[in-house]
């Protein structure tokens, strides 16, 4: 039996070609994620390794356990003299501590750079970083930066650089080395800067070690230094030998590879699912066109199981030699993936490709078992033929599949129903992960009410289509009724297209309404043109030994004056923002305050926009507050609020409720009470400044630029800046999402152009027929043509519509109050690309059937 | 090779070969090439066919009559020779040429498939036409399909109908459009024999009462009897012919044709 398998699968090789092609893609996505992932991991635990173990112990300050009523604690650094205890210990043979502190560092136009300032560490004898370019700092002058900051200021080794001090004097610093620091959890985002412990002392002011580097003295063990340097550091220290660390390290490098991993696995899977779909239909399809092959089996003995057992021993050599191939391209794939896309992730491209069993086995097992359990159905079905069908003399030319049972119709009916209702319950029950969950779930059900009602579908829009398509030429006319004549052929063939068309549509809904959303918000705040900011986390820079801010984590009152002075600025308005201590325990937070603010320089009812949803905020005079919806759970018009003053308790009442908005949280209040709120306060939050119609980008430009040179620190933000920046994130993410799930598509059009192949290869005397007839070629392929086009459109067009339903459904249940956006633009495009794809896939079969003998085909029967 | 098997094409004295010719060929040949050998499906065939005149072409398997016939239907290209249809030349047309002169001017009717089976009975008859873009003369249409008695299945798709009733689909759409020549290859041969009758009955009235022309390749003496003349075939050549035929004639001849 086996035999006449293979000898099939010889004879037919061209029929397989595309299932072989469907799997071949699926299985390279996997066996390519797989190298990918692994490679990269290794890299990174190498990486990270390597730093680790150079020394033999490494102990950090452990956190206080904080007590029931207390907040989290800053961990408390080393001090000199438990740096010296653990020197003189006889275990140790030397040992190095490194101090870390906050420094600003300045760009090449002398603003602070990030948006946070990024880490001073020191260097000591005894360190586990080493430069991966240049020298660590040996003299005072001298800096090492890390890679990520040199990316981002374009500062290489030789360059000078400037930090600013606590009372922002500039140092200058000659870079010596760029360190690679990615993958360390604490430097990773903010980047950091090694200095001498001179020049770290001289910039940060800052004492203690936040961690200490130890090596062994000899003849002892890793163990017992780590167990030594514990003695001494007592229990609030965590302490690990060096290989342990790098373990940790590792694990954590290793987890963000296999986050990576997972998010490409759930592409390739998609990939892998739709390939399934194809090869199941292209072995139904094969069954029904060899009924008389089957049954002339059946008729010389062949038992029911050994048919069974045939076509399954067929899908599995086809899966089995196919994956073999995807393995192959699949590591080709990762490598390259990986010397592409490793050094954007903080890869060294260098590094060996890295292929394991498991890769190998992954994909062999996916493309295998999606290729044999796909061509389940279709071989129970092959048993079924009767063996006296080999004496028929036309089985499946002529054969019209029979009409969709009621069954059919209610079951999908019902999935349709169920699929609305948890779409209901996930939008009733409101933001929330598992609303998301039961929306995802919801898509699902009604996929299957799809998959189920397809033929119904198919030929229900056919029909509909198929009345102007009629009119416009025979072709057309023959396209329309040939669409229908298998109608589950064509769905299976057409819903292969919708998973693709579905997700992409799904996420590009969701994208367009999150900056529908983001917009909606920019434009109804204030319309200013810039936003002026202290740098984040800068206090922590600024605050000397004596722990008084300086006036670094406001906007100075000068920026906001000379703003106003300016002839190019039509308005200039503050926030200022404090935390105040009050008794109401329904409003304060965990520690016992609620954020308070006020506007300078506008007029909140007027001027500042927000939503109000009770009250008026002409009202907000001193003595009254207007509180922001998330705080008013049990204030209402007119309650009080009681909050601490210096000067004595200050009782204030409600006016207005408010919309909580990126302007509008806890409370605000008229200036003149947010002064004897906190009367130390100077300076603003936030400054925001518009522009008069009269003055260039330039020019305004140059003007806030000008205010905020004395101060380095602030951070200017421009709005069509951040506007242009969102959108171009969101963008990015659009196409990387659109690459992945392109392979899904192109698959599911692989499998359009199949089914047409094979419906055109048993429509064969039907061509010449309608060629004898007085069909032109061109007409033939022209027909072809517009019934594969008809399907990807009703393959996408279905997608659409779910994605569309099922997009707003995810972004509902995902982000409270958000304006759902519907992408035209990008509909309109996915709607072209289905058109392309339908004449691409005709292209081949049309090829085929207009190039065959019209006298050959009509002999043969 | 029979004695009596003169060939004298254009000794005729039947009515209908007073008309001038509608398809003339003269010393066609259709060689096919194997490798090795060649194999001469045609070997010089000058034949003609009149206005209104009921051919039927025959031959033992491998004759070649199947071949002459896709030849001069400009279904298949003929190796040297010409073949005339009215005033045109169709050896040498292109493609795009043959595709059209068999939609507008010749009508087919084959043994068995001739109908697309997603269209209706009337949309297989009207099918040529619409092809062409042809309006329908539908008097004549309701003539046609009401000689061939479909009338009450005009909506019916193929499957529903019998094979003698598909093929009378089939005589309708070939005469639909009063083609200047009907092919017809086996038309009777799935059939029961009462169905081939009256269907060979369809085919020669076409020829008395509407002028129609038909060529009909069969194997069948019996079929070959309703036709005015018979032409017989062995190994590419013409090698007799029989005016006014009966089965009995026919098959005698043939049987000479074997020996």
């Amino acid at each position: 039996m086996l035999r006449t398998t293979l000898a099939g699968l010889r004879l037919h090789k061209s029929r397989y070609v595309t299932t072989v092609l469907a799997i071949v893609l699926g299985v390279v996505f996997v066996t390519g994620t797989m190298v990918f992932a692994d490679t990269l991991k290794a890299d990174y635990e190498r990486s990270v390794m390597g730093a680790a173990t150079s020394v033999d112990a490494i102990a950090t300050p452990g956190l206080p356990v904080p007590g029931p009523e207390e907040e989290s604690q800053e961990p408390v650094p080393f001090t000199q003299q438990q740096l010296e205890q653990i020197r003189a210990l006889p275990q140790i043979s030397d040992a190095g501590g490194m101090r870390q502190s906050g420094a600003v560092l300045l760009d090449d136009s002398g603003r602070s750079f990030g948006t946070f300032p990024p880490a001073a560490i020191t260097v000591d004898e005894v360190v586990r970083f080493s430069a991966s370019e240049g020298e660590l700092p040996s003299s005072d002058g001298e800096i090492a930066l890390a890679a990520s900051i040199a990316d981002q200021t374009g500062f290489g080794i030789g360059d000078t650089v400037t930090l600013l001090d606590q009372e922002q004097n500039e140092h200058a610093f000659t870079v010596t080395g760029l360190l690679d620091l990615g993958l360390e959890p604490g430097f990773g985002y903010r980047g950091a800067l090694v200095l001498t412990p001179e020049s770290f002392k001289a910039v940060t002011g800052a004492e203690g070690y936040f961690e200490i580097d130890a090596l062994a003295a000899d003849g002892v063990s890793e163990a017992q230094a780590a167990a030594a340097v514990e003695t001494v550091l007592g229990e609030d220290a965590e302490v690990a030998t060096g290989t342990a660390f790098g373990e940790r390290l590792a694990d954590d490098a290793g987890a963000s590879a296999d986050v990576m991993r997972a998010a490409l696995l759930l592409f390739a899977l998609i990939a892998v699912f739709v390939a399934g779909i194809v090869i199941y239909n292209t072995f139904a399809i094969l069954i029904a066109q060899r009924q008389r092959e089957l049954a002339l089996l059946r008729c010389v003995g062949a038992a029911r199981g050994q048919v069974f057992r045939s076509v399954l021993a067929e899908s599995f050599v086809v899966g089995l030699l196919s994956s073999a191939i995807g393995v192959l391209a699949g590591m080709g794939v990762g490598l390259l993936a990986f010397r592409v896309g490793g050094p954007l992730m903080g890869a060294d491209a260098g590094t060996s490709v890295v292929i394991t069993p498991l890769a190998i086995l992954t994909g062999l097992l996916v493309g295998t078992a999606t290729s044999t359990f796909s061509a389940m159905v279709p071989a129970v079905r092959a048993t079924r033929v009767p063996p006296l069908a080999a004496l028929r003399t036309s089985a499946t030319a002529t054969g019209l599949e029979k009409g969709t049972g009621w069954i059919r119709v209610a079951f999908g009916l019902l999935c349709f129903a169920a699929s609305a209702g948890a779409v209901a319950l996930a939008l009733a029950v409101g933001p929330d992960t598992a609303g998301l969950f039961a929306v995802a779930g919801a898509g699902m059900i009604a996929f299957v009410g799809v998959v189920v009602l397809g033929p119904l579908l198919v030929r229900g829009i056919v029909r509909l289509a198929g009345v102007p398509l009629r009119r416009v030429g025979v072709p057309s006319m023959l396209a329309v009724d040939n669409s229908i004549r298998s109608p589950r052929r064509a769905a299976t063939a057409m819903i292969a297209l919708t998973v693709g068309a579905t997700l992409i549509t799904g996420y590009s809904v969701l994208s367009s309404s999150i900056e529908r959303t983001m917009t909606q918000e920019l434009d109804s705040r204030f319309p200013s043109d810039y936003e002026i900011r202290p740098m984040l986390g800068v206090e922590d820079v600024a605050s000397g030994p004596d722990g008084v801010p300086d006036g670094l984590s406001t906007v100075p009152d000068e920026v906001r004056a000379q703003l106003v002075s300016s002839p190019e600025v039509e308005t200039v308005f503050a926030q200022q923002t404090t935390s105040v201590g009050t008794g109401e325990k329904e409003i304060a937070g965990v520690d016992g305050t609620v954020p308070v603010s006020a506007f300078v320089g506008a007029e909140a009812g007027s001027q500042i926009p927000g939503g109000v949803v009770e009250g008026d905020l002409a009202d907000l005079g001193p003595g009254t507050v207007a509180v922001a919806e998330t705080h008013a759970d049990t204030l209402g018009l007119g309650d009080t609020v009681t909050l601490e003053a210096p000067a004595g308790d200050l009782t204030l009442e409600v006016a207005a409720v408010v919309e909580s908005s990126s302007l509008w949280y806890g409370l605000t209040v008229h200036p003149h009470d947010f002064a004897a709120l906190a009367p130390e306060q100077a300076g603003d939050s936030m400054v925001v400044v518009r522009g008069t119609e009269e003055a260039s980008a330039v020019e305004l430009r140059d003007a806030v630029y000008s205010a905020v040179d004395p101060y380095p620190t602030l951070e200017v933000f421009s709005t069509s800046e951040i506007r242009e920046e969102f959108t171009q994130v969101l963008e990015t993410a659009f196409y990387a999402i659109a690459a992945m799930l392109g392979l899904a598509i192109v698959i599911a059009v692989f499998g359009i152009s199949n089914t047409m192949a094979l419906s055109v290869l048993e429509r064969t005397r039907e061509s010449a027929l309608l060629r004898a007839l007085g069909l032109e070629k061109g007409q033939l392929r022209r027909m072809l043509g517009t019934e594969a086009v008809m399907l990807c459109l009703i393959g996408a067009g279905i997608g659409i519509v779910l994605g569309i339903v099922f997009g707003w459904a995810a972004t509902a249940a995902l982000l409270p109050n958000v304006l759902l956006g519907l992408p035209l633009g990008q509909i309109a495009v996915f709607i072209g690309v289905a058109v392309l794809a339908g004449l691409l896939a005709s292209l081949l079969p049309a090829r085929r059937a207009a190039a065959t003998s019209i006298t050959g085909a009509l002999a043969s029967e | 090779m029979g004695t009596s098997a003169v060939n004298h094409p254009f000794a005729q004295s039947d009515p209908a070969v007073t008309a001038p010719p509608v398809v003339v060929a003269r010393g066609l040949t259709k060689t096919y090439d194997t490798g090795a050998s060649q194999i001469h499906a045609l070997d010089g065939v000058d034949i003609e066919f009149h206005r209104g005149a009921f051919t039927a072409i025959m031959g033992p398997s491998g004759s070649g009559k199947s071949t002459l016939m896709h030849c001069l239907a400009g279904l298949d290209t003929s190796t040297s020779g010409t073949v005339h249809l009215g005033r045109t030349q169709i050896t040498g047309m292109r493609d795009a040429e043959l595709t059209r002169l068999r939609r507008d001017r010749i009508g087919f009717i084959f043994q068995s498939f001739n109908l697309l089976p997603m269209l209706t009975a009337r949309q297989n008859i009207l099918l040529p036409s619409q092809i062409a873009k042809r309006t329908v003369d539908r008097a004549r249409l309701d003539h046609i399909v009401d000689v061939v008695g479909l009338s009450e299945r005009l909506d019916h798709l193929p499957a529903k109908l019998s094979g003698g009733q598909q093929q009378r689909v089939a005589v309708a759409r070939a005469l639909l459009n009063a083609p200047e020549v009907v092919y017809a290859d086996e038309p009777t041969g799935n059939l029961d024999s009462r169905s081939g009758a009256e269907i060979l009955a369809f085919l020669q009235n076409s020829t008395r009462e509407l002028h129609q022309t038909i060529v009909m390749v069969t194997h069948d003496p019996v079929a070959a009897s309703y036709a005015d003349r018979v032409v017989f075939l062995r190994d590419g050549r013409l090698v007799d012919e029989v005016t006014d035929p009966t089965a009995e004639l026919v098959s005698a001849r043939l049987l000479n044709l074997e020996v």
